[in-house]
């Protein structure tokens, strides 16, 4: 397969799962902040914090305000942590790769695409604003299940699936990280809403019925932390993602580099004691940047140009 | 169905309103239907088209718009005698001009023996320095040729352009066919109709066949595409999945030592064989255009120390002048020892003084081109415009009277095509596709492409054009 193909199908499914995930975390903090007695919410900023764009934002806003955090990552395309820059960017990688994909394939990104240009300004107020990301999630997600039933099992599907597992773990370690860590400094401080929080913490990551399933009705953040981590058998735990990392790299050519950063991945997850909370944001910083070397490692083995 | 104008030649209806010989069962089955039926074909036309994705792309107020390709369900049909006369002559013609740039290139021989004058070769832009003394394996320079054919009132045929560059439509001929087969079955059972889709095996053979590896190996062919913003990308796409090879852009190739590699995620893969769907000018910042962001750098190195094969070879337009048009039948003569087997168009070459003023004089009844464009642009339709057009064209021709040629208005021939509901007759041509290699190949048929607006001479895409499935019947 060539290169440049690989590469476009590697982040046509991170900025698939990307925009998912993304509205999947704006909802759920919508629904938090509604359910949290007046007083006791935690910050807007939360959703920008776990999106690493505090920076763009502060620079963009004078403010932190509800409708602001919103416009930026609903509404503005031009913004790199917004809703609709995911799924442009994903419609131009599809755009480009389409002769590898299923026919609908196209149609659907670029059905999605018009939905968000034409829908994304208006949804901004609170009573709209949960529809559209729901939208969002379902199409992302018809999406992704046509890959999985209708693609046939080569290097196709395997960069995809690369690209959305990579994203997928991203995606989990920032939102433990932000998310868990303003939980823990809250503690004992609003004890009376702890449980919201860890039960959001899992919506965020589709997770609250395996956790239910897995540990019993009782959210605490040791079997939190664990499902998120550790579990071997949830689609969405960084476990599983990195073994199934394993499984993609292990058909593809020249991936040992990357097999061994995966493994190193593997190691440091199954070491973590989640019993004594501390530590979890340096794990977490730890865990960040092995995933990032992975992306490098990713890119000089089969994307990059110019080497030769 | 509307009365015809007999000033034309229609293909499927004689002047007394009789069917042409092999048309009766079509001419029996337009006759039966109604504008209810006729809107039934063509809705299910418009949805075959759009569900197998059938599309061009037009370039329209900074916009990409992928069109549905333009189907009209009326086929053309050509007696197989008759098409059997008109592929030799195709290939005839397709060998004299490979010649003709072989020997331009290196022994111009032609030019000595003044056939066809040198200064008119030499200082053409599309004479590439860079080309001089090389020989690609078999003279195949064009490898894939479109010429464009047409039909005067008497039924004579002519060929009216070489297309020789990236000629494009074959995809469309072989995707017309499809679509007739999904919407008119039991008319297309009922005739004997030669299949157009072995034409993708018979490139991949012709692209094979001018490989110049050694190794026992299958060679690697790829198709080079400037990519998806090119009005052509489906049919880029369309023949490198036919093809097995790799659609590739500028960017997935790189040269080392003078060879050819592709990007892959398996690393660097050498390179045979490049089909390209690239402008020549654009296809090597080093040689060419320096700010081509779609060519390879090095690709004329490699290609002329014989490491890669590049189809069309860089250079081959140098026949595709319009220019040099006018002498196609001295070259056939002239290499070939051969009669022309079709005619050309009566052309007048306007760097010649008296041959300009004969043009100036009677620009209203001719058809004015520009030497160097393709795709209907830029031409002057002298009966279809007004007098500020003829005083516009008459000023570019004494400007730079070697960038045009003219030619008489000819009037193309007609068919019954769907407009409104009801066949009426709108002029066509027809673009046979030759190949040139090992052995020289032609289309059994090719790609019809027809006028929609009512009097209209021009069938391009681009310009409003549609198409039709081309039937060579026994």
């Amino acid at each position: 397969m060539l290169s440049r193909v690989a590469e476009r199908l590697y982040w046509l499914a991170r900025y698939l799962e990307r925009a998912e995930s993304t509205a999947r975390l704006i909802s759920i903090y919508n629904h938090l902040i509604m359910d949290i007695p007046k007083g006791s919410e935690p910050s807007w900023m939360i959703l920008v914090d776990i999106l690493e764009a505090r920076q763009t934002f502060e620079g963009r806003y004078n403010a932190a305000t509800e409708q602001n955090v919103h416009r930026f990552l609903i509404e503005r395309a031009e913004e790199r942590s917004s809703i609709p820059h995911s799924i442009l960017r994903a419609y131009e990688n599809v755009r480009t790769t389409r002769d590898a994909l299923p026919q609908e394939a196209w149609e659907y990104i670029s059905e999605l695409r018009i939905y968000v240009l034409e829908h994304s300004k208006q949804s901004l107020a609170r009573s709209k604003r949960l529809a559209f990301l729901n939208e969002i999630v379902q199409r992302c997600q018809t999406i992704t299940g046509l890959f999985h039933s209708s693609l046939s099992r080569d290097e196709v599907y395997s960069f995809l699936k690369i690209g959305k597992l990579v994203e997928r773990a991203d995606m989990g370690i920032r939102i433990t990280d932000v998310g868990a860590q303003d939980i823990i400094d809250r503690e004992g401080v609003f004890k009376s809403i702890d449980q919201l929080l860890w039960a959001a913490l899992l919506e965020a990551l589709s997770a609250k019925s395996a956790y239910r399933r897995m540990k019993g009705p009782v959210i605490d953040r040791q079997n939190v932390i664990e499902l998120i981590f550790q579990a071997e058998d949830f689609p969405r735990s960084l476990t599983y993602c990195t073994r199934e990392l394993r499984v993609e790299l292990m058909r593809l050519p020249n991936s040992e580099a990357s097999l061994k950063k995966v493994h190193k991945i593997l190691r440091i997850l199954k070491s973590y004691d989640a019993s004594h909370g501390v530590y979890l944001h340096e794990f977490n910083i730890n865990l960040q940047k092995l995933l990032r070397e992975l992306g490098i490692s990713f890119s000089k083995t089969w994307f990059q140009r110019g080497v030769f | 169905m509307k009365e015809l104008d007999q000033t034309f030649y229609d293909e499927l209806i004689t002047p007394a309103g009789k069917a042409r010989a092999g048309c009766g069962t079509i001419h029996k089955w337009i006759s039966r239907q109604n504008f209810e039926s006729w809107s039934t074909y063509s809705a299910a036309a418009e949805l075959a088209v759009r569900e197998m994705g059938i599309s061009y792309t037009l370039y329209s107020e900074g916009e990409n718009i992928d069109r549905a390709w333009p189907f009209d369900v009326v086929p053309r049909l050509i007696p197989s005698r008759q098409w059997k006369k008109v592929s030799e002559g195709i290939k005839q013609r397709a060998r004299a001009l490979n010649l003709f740039i072989e020997d331009v290139y290196n022994k111009q021989a032609i030019l000595r023996d003044k056939v066809v004058p040198a200064s008119l070769v030499l200082e053409s832009p599309n004479f590439r320095e860079q080309c001089i003394g090389i020989s690609p394996k078999h003279a195949a320079w064009a490898t894939i040729i479109g010429m464009d054919l047409i039909r005067d009132e008497s039924g004579q045929i002519y060929v009216l352009e070489d297309n020789m560059r990236i000629p494009s439509g074959v995809a469309y001929m072989i995707e017309n066919r499809e679509l007739t087969k999904r919407i008119l079955p039991e008319i297309f059972e009922n005739h004997s109709v030669l299949p157009v889709d072995d034409y993708i095996s018979a490139l991949y053979e012709t692209l094979v066949s001018i490989s110049r590896t050694k190794s026992k190996k299958r060679p690697n062919v790829v198709v080079l595409t400037p990519g998806i913003y090119n009005s052509a990308y489906f049919e880029h796409a369309f023949l490198a999945r036919g093809m097995g090879s790799e659609l590739v852009e500028g960017e997935d190739l790189f040269v080392k030592n003078e060879e050819v590699f592709m990007r892959s995620v398996a690393g660097p893969i050498k390179v045979d064989v490049i089909y390209r769907r690239v402008d020549e000018d654009y296809l090597d910042p080093e040689a060419f255009n320096k700010d081509s962001m779609l060519g390879v750098s090095g690709l004329m190195r490699a290609w002329r120390k014989g490491n890669v094969a590049i189809a069309n070879a860089p250079g081959s337009g140098v026949a595709d002048d319009k220019a040099i048009y006018a002498y196609v039948p001295d070259i056939i003569r002239y290499y070939l020892r051969e009669k022309p087997l079709i005619k050309n168009v009566k052309t007048f070459q306007c760097w010649k003084p008296e041959e300009l003023e004969y043009v100036l004089e009677n620009i209203s009844d001719l058809v004015v081109k520009p030497v160097n464009q393709s795709g209907g642009y830029g031409i002057l339709i002298g009966p279809q415009s007004d007098t500020q057009e003829h005083k516009r064209f008459s000023a570019l021709l004494q400007q730079n009277p070697r960038d045009y040629i003219a030619q008489p208005t000819l009037s193309l021939s007609t068919i019954p095509t769907i407009s409104n509901g009801e066949p009426a007759p709108r002029h066509l041509d027809l673009r046979p596709f030759v190949l040139s290699g090992r052995k020289t190949w032609v289309t059994s048929g090719g790609l019809t492409r027809v006028a929609l607006k009512e009097g209209s001479l021009i069938v391009n895409s681009s310009q409003g054009g549609g198409s039709k499935d081309t039937w060579v019947v026994e």
